[in-house]
């Protein structure tokens, strides 16, 4: 790690601000440079050039990437959505991802490898990698792509009782979808002729997203794993919900977790309907447990050790970064 | 051996942005040459060129590109393009159009795309500084596509979805007419059933200026006399740009799709002067052999022809070399075709011109005139026993052939011939 970037403290904490004065031709060829994006990028791509402070990063990378998609498929990340995918939702190609990271290197005068693009496939993982490229911190691992055969296999809770149709997670969080089919059980008397999405229930469906992450999500130490049998709900805080969801709205889950501690694990969860909000939970506490896992299997040629852990120590990096957020 | 025929044009050029504003300013002897505002400085001895008109291709970044309304080019596929590139997609567009084809009948392996350019040394020059100041991986990710020599083909064949033959050749100012003559062969031969031949050059500062060291560009300042094909005064070629597009169909497709077709093309040949990197054969050796090879391979006769589109350039030496093998060809009483330059209008589209004046000579035999060589107020006394005209004919062409020589000295002549 370069001794001139700190690490960053999470947003609780001020970024040292030392302000350094850019020079005339330096914001004129910025300017240049940004001069098809939005005007909020420019600015955004200034303060962060005198103050090197991060919290200007996403509006610069947003920005960046707004005017590589096309004008008509632009709404989607005005909105922006961390999970919008650049391929399939953005429409953004391989070449046109080579145009965005010229851009971006330019703008933030940083140079990125193309290994290091391979794993960028959203909105939310291209900030990260950006966030952490700035700050001199290990790169996340990359965001995995849940859909509902992996959901259901990985889980403890079951249908009919499993609220997630398809998922992602990454090491800083993990989002989902649910659509609200009608055909619920419980949807039969909540309420009579009037079927509303319990609010509990929505409750439940952050607190399995919660489960999902923990599943997915970590990387805990060589030969464990969390147990799915040991993960239960303990409590939650700061639960309100603002809006009526029926059949045929679509939920989009988010959880982020705030607090891990063997054996609690705090999350902060939303969920939204298009871009209405619709529960927001403070917190939800889970209390889980590790098991042993078998010993890694000796590759072919011997030289693995045994116990050793599939990704290593770089792999293991962002649940310390996630833990002591 | 099955016959082939051109089914459909587009045009891009400086001289009309469709066929009906060619055929008129053909016709009319209406020039597309201008005091070209770049070329409007103290050191820049060249004043004139011939532009493309209603297209704003100025910018090196191809977002600041203007055309017009009627074409719509993604931001995805411009970026790959050179600004020849858009006025060949635009070209590509019309030759469709005309030709009546739907995409079930252009994107099948039956199909294929042969083109010739210059590349965009704009591009080109814009790219390398851009990686010698700011470094190897600033390059545009498709400054290469859009730049090099084949751009055009690999455009059009990407975006329009070519399944069949595609290439691009490179003979210089003879390039496009070997794209459609190896376009007909493959049609003769049975390899494909519909060919498109696609002529482009960007026409501007940076493809133009670099004939000047080699003194081959005119210095007049009056528009009107800048190109002057034949004239004992000419000075030089004037630069153009532009795209043009000809669709090559052979007689089982033109019967099965039910079109009527401009003209056949009968034949073709080809012969190099083994002379000088640059310079004509001052006999006109090599063009001579061509045309007597495209006329044999037509099974056509010197006196059958009515018409012959020159390359004459206006060039001191290009013209007298060409004049020298025509007389060589037509030399019985009985053989006297009415000859012209339609580069006095257009100027010089050096990969463009062979694929450009084809599309011409399809539009004179079916529209029924053969265009006047403008500009000729004193006639080289080269010309004397050849019937240059001066002003259009009205009448329609059976047998037209159509000249074109590039550098090493590579001549190509192409024939057509009325349909039906």
């Amino acid at each position: 790690m370069p001794d001139s970037v700190q690490p960053s403290q999470g947003s609780s904490k001020p970024f040292p601000f030392i302000t350094k004065p850019v020079a005339p031709e330096d914001e004129a060829a910025l300017r240049e440079s940004l001069k098809r994006c939005s005007p909020s990028t420019f600015e955004a791509a200034i303060q962060f050039r005198k103050t090197g402070n991060p919290e200007h990063l996403p509006a610069v990378v947003i920005g960046v990437i707004e005017r590589f998609v096309e004008p008509d498929l632009r709404t989607k990340l005005k909105d922006a959505d961390d999970d919008l995918r650049l391929i399939e939702d953005l429409g953004i190609d391989s070449l046109t991802m080579m145009e965005i990271v010229i851009l971006v290197e330019d703008v933030l005068q940083m140079s990125i490898n193309n290994d290091e693009l391979r794993n960028l496939r959203t909105v939310g993982d291209v900030k990260t990698f950006i966030d952490c490229k700035v700050r001199g911190l290990p790169l996340p691992k990359p965001t995995k792509f849940l859909p509902i055969e992996h959901i259901a296999a990985t889980m403890p809770i079951q249908p009919p009782f499993l609220f997630l149709n398809e998922a992602s997670v990454s090491s800083n969080g993990a989002n989902a979808k649910y659509k609200i089919s009608g055909q619920e059980f419980f949807l039969q008397g909540h309420f009579k002729d009037n079927p509303v999405m319990p609010a509990s229930i929505m409750l439940e469906a952050l607190g399995q997203l919660a489960v999902l992450f923990l599943l997915e999500g970590l990387t805990p130490e060589p030969g464990k794993a969390v147990n799915p049998q040991m993960i239960f709900f303990t409590g939650c805080e700061g639960v309100r919900a603002h809006r009526v969801c029926r059949p045929g709205d679509i939920l989009t889950l988010s959880i982020k977790p705030k607090r891990m501690k063997m054996p609690l694990a705090t999350f902060e969860g939303a969920i939204r309907v298009g871009q209405e909000k619709a529960v927001i939970a403070e917190e939800i506490t889970l209390t889980f447990g590790f098991m042993e896992v078998p010993a890694q299997p000796v590759t072919e040629n011997g030289t693995a050790q045994a116990g050793a852990p599939s990704n290593g120590e770089p792999g293991a990096a962002p649940l310390r970064v996630a833990a002591s957020a | 051996m099955p016959r082939v025929f051109i089914t459909g044009i587009g045009f891009i050029t400086s001289i009309g942005n469709d066929a009906a504003t060619v055929a008129a300013s053909l016709r009319e002897m209406r020039h597309g040459m201008e005091l070209y505002p770049p070329f409007q400085k103290p050191e820049v001895p060249v004043k004139v060129a011939a532009p493309v008109k209603g297209f704003q291709m100025d910018s090196n970044d191809p977002e600041d590109w203007s055309f017009p309304a009627r074409y719509t080019i993604k931001r995805e596929i411009l970026r790959g393009m050179a600004p020849h590139g858009v006025y060949a997609w635009c070209a590509m567009q019309q030759a469709i159009e005309d030709a009546k084809l739907t995409e079930a009948d252009w994107s099948n392996p039956q199909t294929g795309l042969y083109a010739a350019s210059g590349g965009s040394p704009q591009l080109m020059g814009y790219m390398l500084n851009r990686m010698h100041t700011q470094g190897v991986m600033r390059c545009s990710p498709l400054g290469i596509v859009a730049s090099i020599s084949g751009t055009v083909n690999f455009n059009l064949v990407a975006h329009f979805r070519i399944r069949g033959s595609s290439c691009g050749f490179s003979s210089a100012c003879a390039s496009s007419s070997h794209a459609l003559g190896y376009a007909f062969d493959d049609l003769v031969l049975g390899r494909q059933q519909r060919m498109f031949v696609v002529g482009a050059e960007d026409g501007n500062v940076d493809s133009i200026l670099p004939f000047a060291g080699m003194r081959a560009l005119s210095l007049q300042k009056d528009p009107a006399l800048a190109s002057r094909p034949f004239d004992a005064a000419r000075d030089g070629f004037v630069g153009t740009g532009g795209g043009v597009v000809l669709v090559l169909e052979t007689e089982d497709e033109v019967a099965r799709r039910g079109v009527k077709p401009y003209c056949e093309v009968a034949g073709w040949g080809q012969a190099s002067d083994g002379h000088n990197v640059a310079i004509s054969h001052p006999e006109g050796l090599g063009l001579q052999a061509a045309i007597e090879l495209a006329l044999r391979s037509s099974r056509l006769a010197p006196e059958e022809v009515d018409y012959v589109n020159a390359h004459a350039t206006s060039t001191p030496i290009g013209d007298v070399s060409e004049l020298r093998a025509m007389k060589k060809i037509f030399r019985t009483p009985a053989a006297r075709p009415a000859i012209s330059s339609t580069k006095a209008l257009t100027g010089h589209g050096l990969s463009l011109a062979g694929a450009m004046e084809s599309a011409f000579c399809a539009l004179a035999i079916r529209e029924g005139f053969m265009p006047g060589s403008a500009h000729i107020t004193r006639p080289d006394p080269e010309c004397e026993g050849l019937n240059i005209i001066r002003s259009t004919l009205p009448a329609q062409p059976h047998v037209v052939l159509n000249n074109s020589s590039g550098f090493g000295g590579a001549n190509v002549s192409l024939v057509f011939r009325r349909a039906g």
